[in-house]
């Protein structure tokens, strides 16, 4: 019998020291850290080639302060975007956790019909740039946050064409033509001003620019309201007097495919390109170029990359941690490399801009001028798409200016509408 | 013994109905609902045929209301002028070259396959392609007219109204031509040797020979060539999206990319609808054809 009791006692000490070494295996001791387990987060982005690069770097600093991030990057245009997501979104998936694009207009549409995460207790509007959360905020709220900022602030040159030339920034209307004048005079020069060409946005840009100038900022806003219209003698009068007869006359290439155009810009058979800010991060030497906005402009476009998530991400939390920091401290990484942007997060600190945005940032303040949407990403739709073609359609036939602006009154959403 | 029979054809009908109905039969039920259906109402009536056919929209125009000599004509007319113009090219080069390749060329098989090349590559890279053939810059076609002093076509043909909706059908010979050679090969290997040969031997040219020997007896494959072509042509989307995306004025655009910008663009589906129900309208005689020649 007290043998009977010894092997039981015997077996109940064994069985306890195996579970108190198994325990002790698997249960970390104090101080040990718990190996957080490794999330993937889809990142969808616009950007490709060098401009992919620059944000790759974005990336690689998250993963820095939260190694349990790991990222792949799926690059996808604005449009192709808005043909893929509304059928993931009816079908309540999503193809990433995380989708960058420009188009405030299509994440609002999506948030309208509950697509979307909110994000308004994640961003303090009052730490953005002015107005840059409107396209994007739905009956109050706010459904996606601001990235970096682009600017089209005005017409790029290479300082040392202007040196070689004896050229000059101009100071006036005439003297903006006298500059085209003595441009066109130069030998292998095929036209003063070169015209990107893509889906339609280069060609877009320049005519914006010059609403800005001629009609002013706030003729501009009043256009994109439908409070303006594009038959209004204001508006008609900026074509009219200003843009046509410089596409007529030739000052104005073709339009040419935007990246080509920028190595021919800077092989010096033309002198000006009207580009955004990104410009710098595709020029051999972003130190030799420098800009001017038309003169008496008084405004600047500007336009950002909006974040969003989707509401079927399996990773809402991990994804929203990272928008969270992509939007305010990834800014100032993105804003640090040559990627030709500037943080829309006010809080960023201006001396971390990479040193060329750093000069354009300061001009563009001393020039006084105020940054405004960008006109089609803010009507948005299907208009945008019919705008490019129009002003594309401008470029080709100028003397089809009364027809192209009654299109372009006539199905304008906010017009259309009442 | 009978009831075993229907059960068997039942068993192994099942499988593919079922599929057929899921992938075919209700996307096309689907599709003709949502073309009636009024998003405003809720009822079902032609609000969005009426709609889509009269929009002055260049982006969505299907007929132009003016007509003008050079395009936008609108959507449909550009479709028929892919078919008035694509065809009979494709055809007559196809036969041509075909004839040639057979009876005058020694290695022709080669030069089949490199005109071939031109199917094997897919339409949205086709599409990015022929923007390269006609543009002012790098393109070979402005260069050839720029070397012959024709300074109107030696532009980029795709920024402009009057040259972009020809530089897209003429680029899409290219891309199309390999097919009807390949069609019209065929068909030739199947035309007796003496018959040309007692052609000749009764004192026919060339020229006759083709006309009176040739053509005659290529008749169906001429058929199916022109109906395969038409149809193409008919629902040609990746080309014009790759190239031009219907512009510059929508002067280029066409029935599936008005399909396309209802669908993607203006995420209007019961519109988008509507003209995928017109455009298989319009196809479907020449479904009719095809389905009818093969029967025969």
């Amino acid at each position: 019998m007290e043998k009977r009791l010894l092997l039981i006692i015997i077996a109940v000490i064994i069985i306890i020291a195996i579970t108190a070494t198994l325990l002790l295996l698997y249960i970390p001791g104090p101080g040990v850290p718990t190996p957080t387990p490794t999330v993937k987060l889809r990142v969808i982005g616009p950007w490709a080639g060098k401009e992919a690069e620059y944000f790759m770097k974005v990336l690689n600093a998250y993963k820095e302060v939260n190694p349990s991030v790991e990222f792949e990057y799926i690059i996808m245009r604005a449009e192709d975007l808005a043909s893929v997501l509304p059928l993931n979104f009816e079908a309540k998936t999503t193809p990433a956790d995380v989708i960058i694009t420009p188009w405030g207009w299509f994440i609002a549409e999506m948030a309208k019909k509950g697509h979307v995460i909110e994000l308004t207790n994640y961003i303090n509007k009052d730490d953005y740039v002015a107005g840059i959360l409107d396209p994007v905020t739905v009956d109050g709220k706010i459904y996606a946050g601001p990235f970096t900022m682009w600017l089209k602030p005005g017409f790029w040159y290479r300082k040392s064409f202007f040196k070689a030339h004896g050229l000059s920034e101009p100071k006036t209307w005439d003297e903006f033509k006298a500059l085209l004048d003595n441009i066109k005079a130069i030998s292998g020069v095929k036209n003063p001003i070169v015209v990107g060409d893509s889906v339609g946005w280069p060609v877009d840009d320049v005519v914006e620019h010059f609403i800005i100038t001629f009609a002013g900022p706030r003729a501009y806003l009043d256009l994109i309201e439908g409070k303006v219209r594009f038959t209004d003698p204001q508006i008609k009068s900026v074509f009219e007097n200003y843009l046509v007869p410089l596409i007529k006359n030739r000052y104005f290439s073709e339009p040419i495919e935007w990246t080509t155009a920028i190595e021919l810009w800077w092989k010096g058979e033309y002198g000006l390109y009207f580009m955004g800010t990104w410009i710098a991060g595709m020029v051999p030497d972003a130190g030799d170029i420098a800009f001017f906005p038309l003169p008496g402009c008084k405004g600047v476009v500007g336009g950002t990359d909006y974040v969003f998530v989707p509401k079927y991400t399996p990773n809402k939390d991990v994804a929203l941690e990272f928008v969270k920091w992509l939007i305010t401290e990834g800014q100032v990484v993105h804003a640090s490399t040559p990627a030709g942007k500037i943080p829309t997060w006010v809080k960023a600190e201006p001396g971390k801009l990479w040193a060329p945005m750093q000069d354009v940032y300061k001009k563009v303040k001393d020039l006084g001028l105020s940054i405004l949407p960008d006109l089609d990403d803010t009507v948005g739709g299907d208009w945008q798409r019919l705008w490019w073609d129009q002003m594309k359609l401008l470029w080709a036939n100028p003397d089809k200016l009364d027809e192209i602006l009654n299109v372009l009154t006539t199905q304008h959403p906010r017009i259309k509408g009442g | 013994m009978r009831l075993n029979k229907q059960i068997r054809l039942i068993f192994f009908l099942l499988f593919p109905f079922t599929l057929l109905t899921i992938f075919v039969v209700y996307p096309i039920v689907a599709t003709v609902y949502y073309s009636l259906y009024d998003k405003n109402t809720g009822s079902l009536n032609l609000n969005n045929y009426i709609d889509v056919i009269s929009s002055i929209n260049p982006i969505y125009m299907l007929v132009s209301r003016s007509f003008t000599p050079t395009p936008p004509w609108g959507a449909l007319i550009h479709n028929l002028a892919w078919v008035l113009i694509h065809v009979p090219l494709t055809i007559l080069l196809g036969l041509i070259l075909a004839f040639i390749l057979k009876y005058y060329v020694k290695g022709s098989a080669l030069i089949r396959t490199i005109i071939f090349l031109g199917m094997v590559v897919p339409p949205v890279v086709g599409g990015l392609i022929i923007r390269f053939m006609f543009d002012g810059v790098v393109g070979i076609i402005p260069a050839i007219f720029s070397f012959m002093g024709i300074e109107a076509l030696s532009k980029t043909w795709t920024n402009y109204p009057s040259t972009a909706l020809y530089a897209l059908i003429l680029g899409s010979l290219w891309i199309w031509l390999g097919f009807s050679i390949t069609v019209f090969s065929a068909a030739l290997e199947n035309i007796p040797r003496s018959h040309i040969d007692a052609a000749r031997v009764f004192g026919a040219s060339m020229r006759h020979i083709f006309l009176k020997v040739i053509v005659p007896q290529l008749r169906p494959a001429i058929v199916i060539v022109t109906v395969m072509t038409a149809l193409w042509d008919m629902k040609i989307f990746d080309v014009v999206y790759a190239s031009t995306g219907g512009g510059p004025g929508g002067s280029t655009s066409v029935l599936a990319l008005v399909m396309y910008s209802y669908f993607a663009r203006a995420l209007d589906y019961y519109k988008s609808a509507a003209v995928a129900v017109i455009l298989a309208l319009i196809v479907a005689p020449f479904i009719v054809i095809v389905m009818r020649w093969l029967k025969d």
